[in-house]
């Protein structure tokens, strides 16, 4: 099936570069409307209702914290609502607080999309043909994780049996036992890494010209997607430049009016925030149109 | 042309007196599958080393040696590393990256191919090796036995000549250990590459054997094919140690005056042995005396325990239970992943059930607290006996399990020496425990176990990756402590062994113990799951589990026939 996911990871690492540097940089009701509503529909079709569960645990705490605190600690703005002991709680102080908390939250849930979409394989990929050299290395860390855990697990069980389990007994016997338990990890994996250079030397490493292979392919598809992001990021990054996302927050909050330029970039941005929504639902709906025929 | 031609090569470790290789002189031929088989520490991996040149150990070396024709010290780096493949015993460890098509394509990107070919070879090697399913797997993920066909797939996707192998099964289970062999085997069959390997479970690979060499003490011993190599490991006046690690059919062949051809497998075993007996007198042994049954007390008693790993994940022990008596000698035998070592994990209190009802010595688990169950009471022999090792020395390795015993440090060193030479390690006291041997690892760690004196004693897949010199050994060391009323429950897979020397073995299936019984009863009844000397012997003798016992029928069912 068509998903965002599958495609190239330079298209993915692209969208969410520039999706995370325009949330960042606008202030805009508008398009904070629309990157958060995006965002918040993205991450609930990637991982479903836990998403949405998530989500509402930091946008609540959040909204509530910025919503209150900016007020007190800014007097600024023209419209006040009432005073708290003294100092005055202004309207604009608590939109500027609820617009942060929003550019906040939805930053963060495209953060949680981007880490659903890009794998450690992807990661390596972007890397590794940046410097070849970072991208093995990676590439062995990421085995070398879930290894020395194993290893360190095996390790105090081996402890254990030995009699030598002293949680809830002297400080100085905890530190001793964990010590001997770090250098037996350190000298197993020592051994191990021996092996592991051996069987690196064995199979040429370190021979002249090495290249960089990836299971990732770059097709026509990635293509028109790449084109696709760059022509739409790039109206709405022109169009930031011309100031059709600026807004005053004080003294009064002030909006530029909106013209023809300035809806096309708002357009602009709104596809360019669907378009990996638009790739899923486009996906499901063939896949269920083959399904029925079959 | 030859492969590898050796002409008087002697290589000598720096620092030592004895030669690890000392004038080894033969020649491998084109597409031959050799066998190297020795005892442990006979310089067989040093042997295989000099087959690969960017391997060949740091040291004094003499001699010549030709890889096709050329002279093996001038060979390029590229065509070392693209024409002679290595495969070592530790699955783990060979493995560099992350991902399981990374790893095959790691040795190409060193070759710097481009990205259509490594492509191209990858997807070739991964339809070869059947290794689409798991293709875009985490290497952690993966069975000891897939880590060994992706290691060799890695190596093939290179495209090499030859194919250097230490050991490779040695860390496997027999299934996966059979499947790994038949992969070689097509290899050698259906691409003509040369298989250099050496093993020390021969049943399976010595009929597949081209030639196969035999190795003492860094010195050619014997050179020849899998029947004259039996024929010198079984001649002579006295066996030479090689003898107890040949297959079963070449064992009784050799202790049966019967005549005929060498038999290599079971078939050719079975046929060998009808043709000898046409008739048969006796069909079993006279069954030996079994000790009045008395009711010994339980060392182990498990009661309709169920465990799971994960709240969500399927039951891995149904409805268990089991009772072992003390003095005795328990194996659990059963298929990869069957559930045995949690059941190991059960009875140590690592794996805790959900339900049912553990007791050991007769007190419940869950009453045993703080150190108290391993203090005098149980010891678990890990499956990585590095698991265990702290210390610079053997000796204060186990100075160490007494580090807190309130003693005099003269007993202390007294106990030490004693546990030394009990595990029959002799002159190791000041070598470090990981420059020991596979068998003399594990003793060591058991001694460490033994010196908290264990009443039970739990062992997970001891007799993996040791030469049958080592496992009689073992055998001799678990026999003492059982006559000294230690009982002992081991997890295998190792058929032979048990039929040997168990007490009791158990079939552990489906979460669940499917049979249990005294080895004879046990073995005998199965069809498949037995000894080879059992499947060898079964049309014609019944209850002959051993190589021994088949023999001892064999010669007593002579003397009949002759009488």
């Amino acid at each position: 099936m068509d998903t965002f996911e599958g495609y190239h990871p330079v298209v993915n690492f692209t969208y969410f570069l520039m999706v995370l540097l325009i949330t960042m940089f606008s202030m805009h009701p508008l398009f904070l409307a629309m990157t958060f509503l995006v965002s918040f529909l993205y991450s609930f079709m990637l991982e479903g209702g836990k998403a949405v569960k998530r989500n509402l645990c930091f946008l609540i705490p959040i909204v509530l914290l910025a919503v209150l605190l900016n007020p007190l600690f800014t007097q600024r703005g023209q419209t006040i609502l009432f005073y708290l002991n003294d100092a005055a709680v202004t309207m604009e102080a608590v939109a500027f607080g609820a617009a942060a908390a929003i550019m906040f939250t939805s930053m963060i849930i495209w953060f949680s999309c981007f880490s659903c979409v890009m794998n450690t394989d992807k990661f390596i990929y972007l890397f590794g043909s940046i410097i070849p050299s970072v991208g093995l290395v990676l590439s062995m860390c990421f085995r070398f994780i879930p290894l020395l855990k194993r290893r360190f697990r095996e390790i105090s069980q081996g402890q254990k049996y030995l009699g030598r389990n002293f949680t809830g007994q002297k400080l100085f016997r905890r530190v001793r036992q964990l010590g001997k338990e770090i250098s037996i990890l350190i000298a197993w994996s020592l051994e191990a890494g021996i092996e592991t250079s051996d069987s690196m030397e064995a199979r040429g490493y370190g021979l002249k010209g090495r290249s960089n292979y990836s299971i990732f392919r770059f097709d026509r598809r990635d293509a028109l997607m790449l084109s696709s992001i760059a022509v739409l990021s790039g109206i709405v990054i022109y169009g930031c430049f011309q100031k059709v996302n600026s807004i005053l927050y004080y003294p009064r909050i002030v909006f530029r009016e909106t013209t023809a330029f300035s809806a096309v970039v708002y357009i602009a941005y709104g596809i360019f925030l669907l378009l990996p929504i638009y790739i899923e639902l486009q996906g499901e709906i063939k896949w269920k149109h083959l399904y029925s025929k079959m | 042309m030859e492969t590898f031609v050796f002409k008087d090569v002697n290589f000598c470790y720096p620092g030592r007196e004895k030669k690890a290789l000392d004038k080894m002189s033969f020649s491998i031929g084109e597409s031959q599958f050799v066998l190297i088989c020795g005892k442990s520490g006979c310089g067989k991996s040093t042997l295989l080393r000099h087959m690969k040149k960017s391997l060949i150990p740091y040291g004094e070396g003499e001699g010549e040696i030709y890889y096709c024709g050329q002279d093996f010290m001038h060979l390029d780096d590229r065509r070392d590393a693209e024409e002679i493949g290595f495969v070592g015993q530790d699955p783990e460890n060979q493995i560099v990256t992350d991902k399981v098509w990374h790893e095959m394509a790691f040795g190409l990107e060193n070759l710097g191919l481009s990205t259509n070919s490594i492509r191209r070879r990858v997807s070739e090697m991964a339809c070869y090796f059947g290794i689409q399913s798991w293709f875009r797997k985490n290497t952690s993920e993966l069975s000891g036995g897939q880590k060994q066909l992706l290691n060799l797939a890695s190596v093939m996707a290179m495209y090499p000549k030859v194919i250097v192998l230490d050991e490779p099964t040695a860390q496997l289970d027999p299934i996966a250990a059979l499947e790994f062999l038949e992969t070689l085997r097509k290899i050698n069959r259906d691409l003509g590459i040369t298989i250099v390997i050496s093993e020390h479970r021969l049943e399976e690979v010595f009929p597949m054997a081209d030639k196969v060499m035999v190795m003492e003490e860094g010195r050619l011993c014997f050179w020849g094919t899998p029947r004259e190599t039996g024929a010198y490991l079984s001649g002579g006046k006295c066996r030479h140690e090689m003898f107890l690690g040949l297959p079963a059919p070449m064992k009784i062949y050799a202790d049966v005056d019967g005549g005929g051809d060498y038999p290599l497998t079971i078939r050719e075993g079975r046929l060998w042995l009808s043709k000898v007996f046409p008739k048969i007198m006796l069909k079993s042994l006279p069954e030996s005396e079994e000790e009045p049954g008395e009711d010994r007390e339980k060392a182990v008693t498990i009661k309709n325990a169920w465990f799971r790993y994960e709240r969500n994940s399927e039951d891995v022990v149904r409805d268990l239970s089991l009772s072992i008596e003390t003095g005795e000698f328990f194996c659990l035998l059963g298929g990869n992943g069957a559930g045995k070592s949690t059941t190991l994990g059960i009875v140590s209190g690592v794996n805790k059930p959900w339900r049912g009802a553990i007791r050991i010595l007769g007190k419940p688990l869950e009453k045993y607290k703080g150190n108290e169950l391993f203090t005098n009471c149980l010891g678990v022999l890990p499956q990585n006996p590095a698991s265990v090792f702290t210390e610079i020395t053997a000796e204060e390795e186990l100075y160490e399990a007494l580090y807190y015993d309130p003693v005099p440090k003269e007993e202390k060193l007294l106990r030490i020496q004693q546990m030394m030479q009990k595990m029959q390690l002799g002159g190791m006291e000041q070598a470090h425990p990981y420059d020991l041997s596979g068998g003399e690892k594990q003793r060591l760690a058991l001694g460490k176990i033994l010196l908290r004196e264990p009443k039970i004693l739990l062992l997970d897949e001891p007799t993996k990756g040791l030469d049958p010199f080592f496992k009689t050994i073992l055998a001799d060391i678990l026999r003492e402590l059982k006559n000294q009323g230690v009982t002992i429950f081991m997890v295998t897979h190792d058929i032979e062994f048990c039929g040997e020397y168990a007490d009791r073995c158990a079939m552990f299936f489906d979460g669940g113990i499917s049979a249990i019984d005294t080895p004879h009863e046990f073995f005998g009844g199965n069809n498949f799951y037995t000894t080879a000397a059992n499947r060898m012997s079964r049309h014609l003798f019944e209850r002959a589990i051993t190589y021994r016992e088949v023999v001892e029928l064999c010669g007593r069912n002579i003397q009949k026939n002759n009488s």
